[in-house]
């Protein structure tokens, strides 16, 4: 305690060393000791009329390389939900082992795994807290989809830092971008979800994987796509991407080979 | 929880000692734990009722990530929140305020349990303070308000620094938007630099005295604030969800705000 | 080759759940006022910790914490004034200007906090630097003062007192607390005594003090006119005064003027008032603070 007001009440210097701001670096990947090395880009779903859609590509990019090409992204839980990850890969397959023993002793349970998509998002953002309060995240941005306790559709997301939130239409990475953009313009807030069909639903998915395909350099045109219903959960892996056109690629200088 | 003082809760020696656990070996990361989610919280109280309100818009960086994300809780309440008698609100990062509202529920409803009666706001309060100042060297990045009726049935309200400093207040703005509303309620609710016409002159002139106001004017003024606030930041939007406690319970109000 | 096995095997996943003792301390209602406190789990915690809050050294840092500013406590003839003002400062932004910065402690003998009333029994703090900080240790302390008093049957000493909160202060040394506290009391045993006590471990006992940003001015108008005799009227008026300097010219110090009186029979409450008036009254009337302009 000196008489310097400004530095009064306020870590000094000669006794915490000096400032190191290092600590305030924020979230860009190559600062970090623990970063994410094999990841996956966006995670993009929608509530419809009765259901979820959920869609991601099978990339698994180290860097700026195309690693993996037939990486599934999307996981289906017991009867009830489907988990759709970005970020780290390990942390993946991680998270994957988590819950298939959760699902294995679920079972083993007299009544089943009764687990819901709302319970299995409870946990996984609890997880995924947790890890960051050890400061050892585990970097991925997840989707969750399925139908809460109400058997109403259920769609949410949690991220590396437990950060959790949902919405009628979410995507995560690059999707936060490109896709919410496409699905806000398609399904307006203010419209009810039960005019969306399921059809509609699937469509305006395969159409944001194809902008992300033409824009996100770290994205793959196969891709795995989930809808659940109150009927079950239909997968469709290694599907492709269709009608693409890049035309447009044309008028852009730098996309595609120009002269000028 | 590292514990930083072996310390026995029921023995009356304060531990001096550093004899730190060390179950977790201390990891080095250099990882960003906190995040900011932005939006804005508002409570003020009145002769018999006391109004949370928030607006539900949830953020990162320059994106919504989704229009309804509420950000007042009931606290001491079933999963619906019904029978609860206290509001808390958390603005700042969401997850650690999640986790925050979730550890002041199970704290309020294990006293009532174990003392057969439910907590005072008072008590509440000062339980809060305590949570928060338990994290005292790895803060839960919140600003938090807590709202209820006290012993004589009167609107209560108390204001908190992340690591637990509080006072009782009659209104306290938080979050984004505070440097743009508290200076309204300053004028509004306390009449600060108000005074009576003709009551003097220069110096002599009498201020204005504040009074406890009706619950249809905090109302409007509650609308006010976060319409103004709309305006002028771009972290505040979407919605406005209002939770009123009088002595018949907890009404909650949802008012739309503009979605630009 | 239990043991081989067991060497070489992993569990899949660590346990993601919270531990036994984690879920025990959730769900306890005992022990509200704890030594336990959670880590960052990285090495150096008190660097994270300055790297999130330090607003002077960084303006943009995350987390702002509010600040407590001026306080000052002298002893005279007729006991200990104790006053401060009431504005808390988180950067440069005004978190409150009704921050109670005395605060009784010992709960067995403390009563309503009214303006005016009978003598209170017990001790005062003030609060400056962190009023997180502040306010917690203080409770700490009363809770330590309050089961003194119980196991004892009299009241603790100041001196004991302090040093319950020097002793804390000093084991916490390092970890980025920030108080700069004053325990003001009489005891029979002590007669009107005062100690000093700041988050470096500091434990002085004194006459005067003044803590906080906005010490340099109080002490300058407080050391002109101290004097042990003064009666109680004077007293009460140099603090207010006192305090006033500060509030005028430290831009984190002001709001109201919080004045209490402590005696043998505890301390009486001299008000919480509103600055502005009571600066033009000592302009006007009694023509200081010339250096500023009443013209309108």
């Amino acid at each position: 305690m000196n008489h310097f007001p400004g530095t009064w009440g306020r870590p000094r210097d000669d006794v915490y060393g000096p400032y190191d701001s290092s600590y305030l670096r924020s979230t860009g990947p190559k600062a970090h000791t623990q970063s994410p090395a094999v990841t996956g880009t966006s995670v993009i779903a929608v509530k419809f009329n009765g259901g979820v859609a959920i869609a991601a590509d099978n990339l698994a990019s180290y860097g700026s390389l195309a690693r993996f090409t037939d990486v599934k992204r999307l996981r289906v839980f017991g009867d009830a939900a489907v988990v759709g990850f970005s970020g780290d890969v390990s942390d993946m397959q991680y998270i994957d082992r988590l819950l298939e023993s959760m699902d294995i002793r679920e079972n083993y349970s007299a009544h089943g795994n009764q687990l819901n998509a709302k319970n299995l998002h409870t946990y996984l953002s609890k997880v995924l807290y947790k890890r960051r309060s050890e400061f050892n995240p585990l970097w991925n941005h997840i989707l969750v989809a399925g139908f809460d306790g109400e058997k109403k559709p259920f769609l949410s997301s949690a991220d590396l830092l437990g950060t959790t939130f949902s919405a009628p239409h979410l995507a995560t990475g690059f999707g936060a971008h490109l896709a919410i953009p496409i699905l806000r313009r398609l399904f307006p807030e203010e419209r009810p979800i039960e005019e969306i069909t399921k059809e509609d639903a699937i469509k305006a998915l395969k159409e944001c994987l194809k902008v992300l395909w033409y824009r996100d350099a770290r994205s793959l045109d196969k891709y795995s796509l989930a809808v659940i219903t109150q009927e079950g959960i239909e997968v469709q892996e290694d599907q492709q991407i269709e009608a693409q056109s890049w035309a447009f690629a044309e008028t852009i200088k730098g996309y595609g080979a120009q002269t000028v | 929880m590292t514990s930083l003082i072996d310390h026995n809760p029921h023995s009356n020696s304060i531990g001096f000692s550093f004899s730190q656990s060390t179950n977790a070996g201390t990891k080095e990361h250099s990882f960003y734990p906190y995040t900011d989610n932005g939006g804005s919280v508002l409570g003020i109280t009145g002769k018999d009722f006391a109004v949370l309100a928030g607006d539900t818009r949830s953020t990162s960086g320059y994106n919504i990530n989704s229009r309804y994300v509420p950000k007042v809780f009931k606290i001491g309440g079933d999963e619906d929140g019904e029978g609860a008698h206290i509001l808390l609100s958390v603005v700042g990062f969401a997850a650690d305020g999640l986790a925050l509202k979730e550890k002041l529920d199970a704290v309020v409803k294990m006293y009532k349990y174990q003392h057969g009666k439910p907590m005072s706001v008072r008590a509440c309060a000062q339980r809060l303070s305590t949570i928060l100042y338990g994290k005292r060297f790895f803060p839960y990045y919140v600003q938090a308000i807590l709202a209820g009726l006290d012993e004589e049935g009167k609107g209560a309200l108390y204001g908190y620094d992340p690591v637990g400093s509080y006072e009782r207040e009659q209104c306290r703005a938080a979050g984004a938007a505070s440097s743009l509303i508290m200076p309204l309620l300053d004028n509004q609710v306390n009449l600060k630099n108000q005074y009576i016409p003709g009551s003097g002159e220069g110096h002599a002139l009498e201020a204005r005295k504040p009074e406890p106001m009706p619950r249809e004017t905090v109302e409007q003024l509650v609308r006010d604030a976060f319409t103004s606030a709309v305006e002028r930041h771009i972290e505040v939007g979407d919605g406005l969800q209002m939770l009123v406690i009088t002595a018949n319970g907890i009404e909650e109000i949802y008012h739309p705000l503009k979605k630009d | 080759m239990d043991q081989l096995v067991r060497q070489y095997t992993r569990s899949p996943h660590q346990n993601e759940f919270y531990s036994e003792q984690e879920q025990h301390d959730l769900t306890e209602a005992l022990p509200p006022l704890s030594l336990k406190f959670s880590l960052p789990p990285v090495a150096n915690h008190s660097a994270f910790l300055r790297a999130m809050t330090d607003d002077h050294s960084n303006p943009n840092c995350p987390i702002k914490l509010a600040h407590g500013t001026t306080t000052l406590a002298f002893r005279f003839q007729g006991g200990i004034i104790v006053c401060t003002d009431s504005r808390a400062t988180a950067g440069n932004w005004i978190a409150s200007q009704t921050v109670k910065k005395v605060i009784p402690v010992s709960r067995l003998s403390r009563g309503e906090d009214k303006p005016g009333s009978d003598p209170v029994p017990g001790l005062l703090g003030t609060m400056a630097g962190g009023a997180a900080d502040c306010q917690y240790w203080l409770r700490y302390l009363s809770q330590q003062c309050t089961l003194h008093e119980i196991r004892h049957k009299r009241r603790i000493t100041v001196a004991a007192a302090s040093k319950i909160l020097a002793n804390l202060t000093y084991a916490y040394k390092g970890y980025g607390l920030s108080m700069g506290t004053m325990l003001a009391g009489v005891t029979p045993q002590e007669g009107p005594a005062l100690y000093y006590i700041d988050s470096d471990g500091t434990r002085l006992p004194g006459n005067l003090f003044c803590v906080g940003s906005g010490q340099t001015f109080a002490y300058g108008v407080l050391d002109a006119n101290y004097r042990y005799d003064l009666t109680e009227e004077e007293a009460l008026e140099l603090g207010r005064r006192s305090i006033l300097a500060a509030m005028h010219r430290d831009a984190y110090s002001g709001g109201f003027i919080n004045l209490y009186h402590v005696t043998e029979a505890g301390w009486v409450h001299h008000g919480f008032s509103d600055m502005n008036p009571i600066f033009w009254k000592t302009k006007l009337e009694k023509g200081e603070f010339s250096n500023v302009t009443s013209a309108l």
